[in-house]
């Protein structure tokens, strides 16, 4: 009997089973690219630092990275069965399911396919329930599903630009309203948008960048020690997943309790004066219009500071946050020739300067 | 009419490349790059005939629509049965198999991105038509693609673990061959045992790979390899090591040696390299690899930092050793000369095709019928109930379909600019920033730039129509300057880009000028008497006639210093039938809104 020439359990007699999960490829185990890291767990652990977009070359790990998070994220609560993974609903809501037991879930990362129609991101009717009883019922889509977890978009820059819209609106106001044959409905649809994109594939809208709390930029890794970690550990994951994982998984709960630590801390990080003094003069040198980008700094700054085990935020941290906080949100000058994070970079060295310099006078 | 694998003849380097995917299916796939006649799809199907009877082989064309490739509702069945019924897409049914696309590099952009997704992540992920579905989708790629039809998108190429470079020329020998073997059809016993002698190879060579061992050493040399030839990302470095692993275990080795190696860096390194590593002194390099090459491990506890280095520079050598013929076939290297494709290249050259139907207005648009009966057909059912109307179709606005053709395409601004005598540093850099400016305006309209530098003795294609503010800036950031002025060539090389435009759908061309207008350098090769400059000013006058009659807009933009003007540039310009602007000391952002529509 010939083996098939690529196997997999799923595919047997020509039927359509379900594939089995392919594991992920443990966060912890991910080699380099730390300021993606970073940014990811800080969204962890402050959702409202409004999501992360992830810009690099091909074949520098970004996908990995986003459902690598899924693994390491702790389980919520939610009333058992709920489509919009809600823990409170109101009586009688049409869409809730009758009971009010609760069960536990892993924190939602969706997955945003390309050529995903507005009807299975936004929800529509089902289809089915249509056909066989000429009925009317609400199918949820992906936003439903995303709902308290995160939402993956691979490849921004070639999602239809309609649909970019409709996620930013969303992404906003956190509500997801479909009207369609007569029926209207409105649900939470609260995500951390994760985007991730190739700087060769074209630029993106200055409107969408600027919706992403923070923009990491990740390179291809030069160093050979490393690169040949990697090529060590994809190959050992790849061999036998499962063995693999097994041997990281001291280093997953470790960061498991880590993050669920920093998000019971975050609330209470306390912002220095000083410290938001100086995340406004930092964004004013910098010429960054409104004041999202002072937000972000500030609320990234108290995540890190949770994330490591600190009370209270300090210049360090702000500026450990200030280059994917705000490399995203400087007026483009054609004719710059320094990278952007270079620039946040100097200014970062000024501010702080002008800082240590009127504290000791 | 087949051919077997072992009957075709030439394509060994592709043949060795499908044997290896064959063995080692982590590698993805294989781009074969070929001409047309080259018997591209002989050696799909002869490959697809190795594999064990019953692998399915599926041909992915070229224009597979979204719902074809990604599969979907199948609306008749669901009707009849009355539950939903999914038909599924081209990528799921090549599960288990092979998919072979001819014609990589003219898959539409969206298919490209739904292969990518496949090929990386092993399923497909449906969302659409109300349907939310999860196909497993792992195959083995089998791909090619002419060159002359453009480069096939990186993003793509990059998942593809080997990568077959151009093909040489074959042999009058092997010509007179391959026919001989044509014609001889149907096959004698030989091939046929020699069919069945490949299959148990493959069989065996599958079996033994988890057991084949590669030293830390050669992974470094790979790895260092990579590095040298400026190969982007991490993955190859895997892929690499992967097809080393599979050249061992198809040779029934139980460890990689340096050939493998070799063949690792040629089908998988070397065609992603992005510059070519710096030469050294022959003798230098003689003396060096020559210990190694007597047989000396690189796993020898005795020599090892020395053996390392030795190891390496021997891939790299056997690296250049293979370079300057295919250097210019490059796929991943930057800058291309001549003809050739360029990013846009990777949509379709069907121009204007119907892609797919999206829900809209219909007003000012041409509304899809199909796909509008297909969306109101399922709510007949309700809306019956509803108005308790007869038997009539109720298609109501939220139905309606229009038809999206290909991506809009914008504008392609080509930017022609003189990179000769003492002005030329300044015209550079503003030209530079107008470039960019207009890209960073340019996301709505999805216009594109490119960007032609003349010189010395010709022109210089310096960055092929892009929307990329990061491929701009830094095919801009260096630039010789000064010397002659051959106007004549840019012009020449901006005619070419915008006809390579046209071909992919780019209606709409400018042309942005920045010179004094006074060209020195004629096209043809330099007879024994300097030119005359009326020689060369009728020289100009033709091109410029030439790109007139095409319907490309253009904007002369002269640069001169006024006392030193004689016209050129205003002369151009009205040969051009294009606007003639004034800007001695012209600034990006004066460009940028002068070329940009009003």
């Amino acid at each position: 009997m010939p083996k098939p020439i690529v196997t997999s359990p799923a595919h047997q007699n020509g039927k359509l089973a379900p594939p089995a999960p392919m594991p992920n490829y443990p966060f912890t185990a991910i080699v380099g690219q730390e300021e993606m890291k970073l940014c990811l767990l800080l969204n962890v652990i402050d959702p409202r630092i409004g999501g992360v977009m992830i810009m690099g070359h091909r074949g520098t790990g970004k996908s990995t990275a986003v459902r690598a998070l899924a693994d390491v994220l702790p389980k919520i609560s939610r009333i058992a069965g709920d489509p919009f993974n809600r823990e409170v609903v109101e009586e009688g809501d049409p869409l809730a399911p009758p009971h009010r037991k609760h069960e536990r879930i892993p924190v939602p990362v969706v997955d945003l396919p390309l050529g995903a129609t507005e009807d299975r991101v936004c929800g529509t009717i089902d289809i089915e329930a249509a056909l066989t009883q000429g009925v009317k019922r609400f199918e949820p889509g992906l936003l439903a599903r995303a709902n308290r977890g995160f939402l993956y978009i691979d490849e921004v820059n070639l999602l239809d630009d309609h649909l970019v819209d409709v996620l930013l609106d969303v992404a906003a106001s956190g509500w997801n309203v479909v009207e369609r044959e007569g029926i209207s409905v409105r649900h939470p649809a609260r995500f951390v948008l994760v985007g991730s994109g190739n700087p060769e594939e074209g630029e993106l809208r200055p409107q969408l960048l600027d919706r992403f709390g923070l923009h990491a930029r990740i390179t291809t890794i030069t160093d050979v020690a490393q690169r040949m970690e990697i090529v060590r550990r994809r190959r050992a994951f790849d061999a036998d997943p499962l063995a693999f994982l097994a041997a990281w998984e001291p280093q997953q709960r470790a960061l498991r309790r880590r993050i669920v630590a920093a998000q019971k801390r975050v609330a209470h990080v306390e912002m220095p004066d000083d410290v938001l003094m100086c995340a406004a003069r930092l964004c004013m040198q910098l010429g960054v219009d409104g004041h999202r980008g002072e937000l972000t700094l500030a609320r990234a700054a108290c995540a890190l500071a949770a994330f490591e085990g600190r009370g209270r935020a300090t210049l360090d941290d702000l500026r450990r946050v200030a280059v994917p906080a705000l490399r995203h949100r400087l007026r483009r000058d054609p004719l710059e020739t320094t990278d952007a994070g270079e620039r946040v970079l100097q200014a970062m060295e000024k501010t702080l300067g002008a800082e240590a310099r009127s504290r000791s006078s | 009419m087949t051919l077997s694998f072992a009957e075709i003849v030439g394509m060994d380097v592709a043949k060795q490349a499908l044997l290896l995917l064959a063995v080692n299916p982590a590698l993805g796939g294989v781009a074969i790059a070929a001409p047309v006649g080259s018997g591209k799809s002989t050696l799909a199907r002869a490959f697809a005939a190795l594999l064990p009877a019953g692998t399915p082989f599926v041909e992915l064309p070229v224009g597979a629509t979204e719902d074809s490739v990604l599969g979907g509702l199948d609306l008749e069945a669901t009707l009849a049965a009355g539950r939903r019924v999914i038909a599924r897409g081209l990528l799921a049914r090549a599960h288990g198999g092979v998919l072979y696309a001819d014609g990589l590099n003219l898959l539409d952009e969206r298919a490209i991105a739904h292969l990518i997704g496949a090929l990386s992540d092993g399923v497909v992920r449906v969302e659409r038509d109300g349907l939310s579905e999860v196909h497993p989708a792992r195959f083995l790629l089998v791909g090619t693609y002419d060159p002359v039809e453009g480069e096939v998108r990186r993003g793509l190429l990059d998942r593809i673990g080997l990568i077959v470079p151009l093909l040489p020329q074959t042999g009058e020998r092997e010509r007179a061959e391959v026919v001989r073997r044509n014609l001889a059809h149907p096959p004698n016993g030989d091939a046929e045992d020699e069919t069945t002698m490949l299959r148990a190879m493959i069989a065996d060579a599958r079996e033994h790979l988890p057991t084949v061992h590669i030293a830390e050493e050669q992974m470094q040399a790979l790895v260092q390899t990579a590095l040298s030839l400026g190969v982007e990302g991490n993955r190859a470095d895997v892929f690499a090591v992967q097809a080393a692993l599979a050249k061992a275990a198809l040779d029934g080795r139980e460890a990689v040696d340096d050939d493998d190696l070799k063949l690792a860096v040629r089908l998988v390194l070397l065609p992603r390299a992005t510059r070519v590593p710096a030469q050294e002194a022959p003798e230098r390099r003689e003396r060096e690899t020559t210990p190694h090459a007597q047989g000396d491990q690189p796993g020898d506890p005795n020599a090892p930092a020395h053996a390392q280095a030795t190891l390496e520079e021997l891939l790299l050598e056997a690296a250049v050793v293979d370079l300057p013929a295919g250097l210019l076939d490059l796929p991943f290297a930057g800058k291309r000369r001549g003809p050739g494709g360029s990013r846009g290249a990777a949509l379709s050259s069907r121009r204007g095709r119907f892609v797919r139907a999206v829900a809209g207005d219909p007003r000012g648009q041409r509304i899809a019928l199909l796909p509008t009966l297909i969306a109101a057909a399922p709510w007949q059912k309700v809306r019956r109930a509803e108005r308790n109307v007869g038997a009539c179709l109720d298609v109501r606005r939220e139905d309606i379909r229009v038809k999206r053709f290909r991506d809009k395409a914008g504008t392609l601004y080509i930017f022609v600019v003189d990179a000769s005598g003492s002005m030329a540093i300044n015209r550079m850099r503003e030209a530079k920033g107008a470039v960019v400016r207009l890209l960073q305006d340019a996301y709505v309209h999805r216009d594109q730039v490119g960007l032609i530098a003349f010189r010395g003795q010709q022109a210089q294609v310096l960055l092929e129509p892009s929307q990329s503010v990061e491929r701009a800036k830094r095919a801009l950031d260096v630039l010789p300057t000064g010397g002659g002025t051959p106007l004549a060539s840019a012009l020449l090389a901006a005619w070419r880009m915008a006809q390579q435009a046209r071909a992919r759908g780019i209606a709409q061309v400018t042309l942005v000028l920045m010179t004094d207008g006074r060209g020195n350098v004629p096209l043809r090769a330099a007879p024994a008497a300097p030119p005359s400059r009326a020689e060369i000013q009728a020289e100009l006058q033709q091109i410029a006639t030439c790109i007139r009659a095409e319907g490309i807009q253009a904007v002369v933009i002269d640069t001169q210093v006024n006392y030193l003007s004689q016209g050129e540039a205003a002369r151009l310009a009205a040969w051009l039938g294009g606007r003639y602007v004034y800007l001695p000391n012209a600034k990006a952002a004066q460009i940028a809104m002068t070329v940009a529509p009003r």
